[in-house]
């Protein structure tokens, strides 16, 4: 266990949702504009199309300025809002998959470099040679997806390797192929946009703008009709029982498919009018796009997330740090049933032990334990105090705060509140409070001065 | 309390253990930091000097300069991406280190990655909008600082993981929780100076020359600029052979010290700036950059290497080596990482040889026999990975 990073302002769930959403946009563009400039270039090349590098050119720079360098910057911004947010689930992540990171690293280079490469040779070798590059690329960052999506998919499938702990039976997973066939068919969407925006950058008039436009919309138009039936007929029924049960729950707000589903109608529609209407198409339209996609994408990465819990890992690793399950292969035994027994306020590394068993009944003592404790297990995903909460008039931004939820279950009283924690193991998406009765009871006691400090009068509500 | 500490240590390790030999995981974390730590020095290197010779150059540094702004945010990009792998391999083995640190500095680690791209972009607006008529300086200063801000943090928490002893004091002064990640809890200035600042002169003075002798065997080369960017290279080189001496010796008196390590520092500091000095001070400007580049390499080998030692130092304080880190032989791992090795690094060298040639005008035939090659490799590659899964099928 480690210490809590709760966040400032913004939870540090949500720190890890936004970078996450904004490296799918930028990442998958790579994978889909590579290979739509690939088929560009070929044609460049084979049909004698020289006026098609007007538009490679432009992309190129965008893509090297935006999506490339951004995408892997944003890629380790994953890494580090989950290392401050949930170190013991990327450490998991890490300490089975570092080498096929690290194999993925090869291709990061390769994307990075061939598109430097890529661009400032751009007239500057044989148009033969050139392809060669744009091949480079679009495999290079196929690999990349073909790679990540193992270990994305592993978090919320881990398959045979929660009996074997072979890597190999985790990376290939039962949602594998789902999900690497669902967002290569949806990155072509994102690129769709992408190229509108790029050839609207064109005058009007130009030969090739509406070409391009009409038929990267008919590209995006596809991939997002395949993604959508992949989701429907593979992706979805190849979901865990639990998965489905917790994304039909209130874990996922009803606003979240709202968005997602607004999303891909209001895509659909703009990919249409631009197939039939290519010269109408605006840059500010095409950023409109983009703006749009990054909010689906944002609900439906946030879905995939949710649609774990009440685990980080599922069946391995709870959203709240501790190991669940037995690997014999690799050594590892549950901690859940020690930290019931023996307590966890000294069993886990930066949760006090308290200098003797009495301590537990100081009020003072108690709070401090207690806050210690909600912490640790609550404050994955919850707002455990107003640390995390951005105040916009009299309404409050937080992430499924615990004070609300008590006082709306009528757990306002440190019993009521204590009896509450007892009983949370009923829903599909919590797991049981961990610790002895002394500690649940701290735990209530802090948790408790949350609530009255919600409805308490402003005077005597801080502590 | 060494003992509490001990144990807590072995209670943060992850369960799973690492999927290879710790030492190969150690050896890995040194030599691709050799390889970050030159980029990203490039990148604060190449902006300092943009923004100078835009401010107070003569005619031909501002021409180098508009070189310097375009070079600034792809060293910036290929820093960040050659990061990557350090960062993996550091979490692999010292994982109760590095997560300690980002969480009890979740703020700034969260944060690091926004100030990255803020450098990022300002340095590309400069470079494509600034650079040519020499405007928008404020963008490139803007663009030096949040990099700079970047690189401070990356050294507080690389600093906040040595410090064991400290951590549930910062954590929870009198058992009350900080859980902002707000406070810079342990930095050490000569090291930030030395790893950050003097190192960035000699990465670009290192690529100046590299530069000279590159554009060198063009036709159309002109031999009195490349001349004067070679000498100014060599220049930047020895003078700051010396600074990264006296800080490197700042550096051994302060935090070495505190490890019992100033004297062996002291002495790897003395002999890099006398290999450094009589490195550089034969060398022809205008022909000795891949000397220069192999010599400044190998210093960061040797920088690297001692940064390494500070940090096994420190744990072993509390009995952890990272010999003894459990791991269990993941052949599969090994297979794919191996596998993609050869295939990367023949399509980086195909893509680096491409880059060389057009400078020259023409790919040469067996560049291109190459490029067919790991083309041919990659899509093999690509489709073996792909294909490799569909057993669970059978």
């Amino acid at each position: 266990m480690y210490p809590i990073w709760e966040g400032v302002f913004v939870h540090s769930a949500m720190y890890v949702a936004i970078v996450a959403a904004f490296h799918v946009l930028a990442s998958h563009l790579t994978v889909a504009a590579a290979w739509f400039n690939l088929y560009l270039e070929r044609r460049a090349v084979h049909e004698n199309r020289p006026e098609f590098y007007e538009y490679l050119k432009r992309s190129a720079l965008g893509l090297l300025v935006f999506a490339y360098v951004f995408g892997a910057l944003a890629g380790v911004g994953i890494w580090q809002t989950t290392t401050a947010a949930n170190p013991r689930g990327i450490s998991t992540l890490i300490h089975n998959f570092v080498l096929y990171w690290g194999a993925e690293w090869y291709m990061f280079l390769i994307d990075v470099i061939g598109i430097i490469v890529y661009y400032y040779t751009l007239g500057r070798v044989s148009p033969r040679t050139h392809l060669k590059l744009a091949w480079i690329l679009a495999l290079g960052a196929t690999g990349t997806l073909a790679i990540i999506v193992g270990i994305l998919s592993f978090k919320l499938t881990p398959g045979a390797w929660l009996q074997t702990g072979a890597s190999l039976d985790g990376f290939y997973n039962p949602t594998y192929y789902p999900m690497l066939a669902m967002r290569f068919a949806l990155m072509f969407t994102i690129t769709a946009a992408w190229a509108c925006l790029i050839a609207s950058t064109m005058p009007q008039g130009t030969p090739w703008r509406e070409h391009i436009i009409r038929r990267a919309s008919v590209m995006g138009l596809a991939g997002l009709i395949v993604g959508a039936l992949v989701w429907l007929f593979w992706y979805y029924p190849t979901l865990p029982e639990h998965a489905r049960q917790v994304m039909a729950s209130r874990a996922v707000p009803p606003i979240t498919y709202q968005v997602i589903i607004g999303g891909v109608v209001l895509t659909a529609l703009g990919l249409l009018l631009n197939i039939i209407y290519p010269r109408h198409q605006r840059a500010v339209i095409a950023v409109g796009a983009m703006g749009v996609l990054f909010l689906a994408i944002f609900g439906a990465e946030r879905t995939r997330e949710v649609m774990r819990k009440p685990d980080i890992i599922a069946g391995y690793m709870s959203s709240n740090q501790l190991v669940i399950a037995d690997i014999p292969a690799r050594g590892v035994r549950a901690e859940e049933s020690r930290l019931n027994q023996q307590g966890v306020t000294g069993q886990l590394p930066f949760i006090v032990p308290v200098k003797a068993a009495q301590d537990l009944y100081d009020t003072q003592k108690q709070w401090k334990t207690g806050k210690l404790l909600v912490l640790q297990q609550c404050a994955s995903c919850h707002s455990v105090s107003h640390q995390t909460s951005i105040a916009i008039g009299r309404h409050e931004l937080r992430l499924r705060p615990v004070d609300e939820l008590l006082a709306s279950r009528g757990a306002t009283t440190p019993q009521a509140i204590e009896a509450y924690l007892n009983a949370i193991g009923g829903f599909p998406y919590m797991h049981p409070v961990k610790g002895t009765q002394e500690e649940r009871a701290a735990m209530a006691a802090y948790l408790y001065s949350l609530v009255s400090e919600r409805t308490a009068p402003p005077t005597l509500a801080r502590r | 309390m060494e003992m509490l500490n001990t144990e807590m240590l072995q209670m943060m390790r992850d369960p799973l253990g690492a999927p290879i030999h710790p030492t190969i995981v150690q050896v890995l974390l040194v030599a691709t930091f050799v390889l970050h730590i030159f980029f990203v020095t490039l990148a604060v290197g190449a902006s300092c000097f943009a923004l100078w010779a835009f401010w107070r150059g003569s005619e031909w540094q501002r021409r180098l300069a508009r070189v310097a702004a375009r070079l600034a945010p792809n060293a910036v990009g290929l820093g960040v991406v050659t990061g990557i792998a350090p960062l993996l391999f550091v979490q692999t083995i010292y994982d109760p280190l590095w997560y300690a640190a980002n969480t009890l500095t979740g703020f700034w680690s969260t944060l690091f990655i926004f100030v990255v791209m803020g450098g990022y972009s300002l340095a590309y607006l400069f470079y494509l909008k600034g650079s040519p008529q020499g405007k928008l300086l404020w963008a490139s200063g803007l663009s030096l600082a949040l990099l700079l801000l970047a690189g401070w943090i990356m050294h507080v928490l690389a600093n906040t993981a040595l410090y064991p002893e400290y951590w549930r004091e910062w954590y929870a002064p009198n058992r009350e929780p900080d859980t902002r990640g707000i406070i810079f809890h342990a930095y050490n200035l000569p090291r930030v100076t030395f790893l950050l600042l003097v190192s960035s002169v000699l990465s670009l003075g290192v690529t100046l020359m590299l530069f000279a002798w590159y554009f060198r065997q063009r036709d159309d080369a002109d031999r009195e600029y490349l001349t004067q960017v070679g000498q100014l290279g060599k220049r930047l080189a020895l003078v700051a052979a010396p600074l990264l001496w006296v800080t490197g010796m700042m550096w051994a008196f302060t935090q070495g010290r505190q490890f019992g390590l100033h004297i062996i520092m002291a002495l790897v500091f003395t002999l890099m700036a006398l290999l450094l000095r009589e490195g550089f001070r034969n060398l022809d400007p205008l022909t000795g950059g891949v000397r220069a580049l192999g010599i400044w390499l190998l210093s960061l080998l040797g920088i690297g290497t001692v940064r390494e030692v500070i940090r096994a130092t420190s744990v072993a304080r509390f009995n952890y080596r990272v010999a003894d880190y459990p791991f269990v032989w993941d052949w599969a791992s090994v297979l794919v990482f191996a596998l993609t090795s050869i295939v990367g690094m023949s399509v980086i060298a195909y893509l680096a040889l491409v880059l060389y040639d057009s400078g020259k005008g023409e790919v040469r035939p067996w560049v291109e026999k190459l490029g067919r090659i790991s083309i041919g490799m990659l899509g093999a590659w690509l489709a073996l990975f792909i294909l490799l899964g569909l057993r669970l099928y059978l």
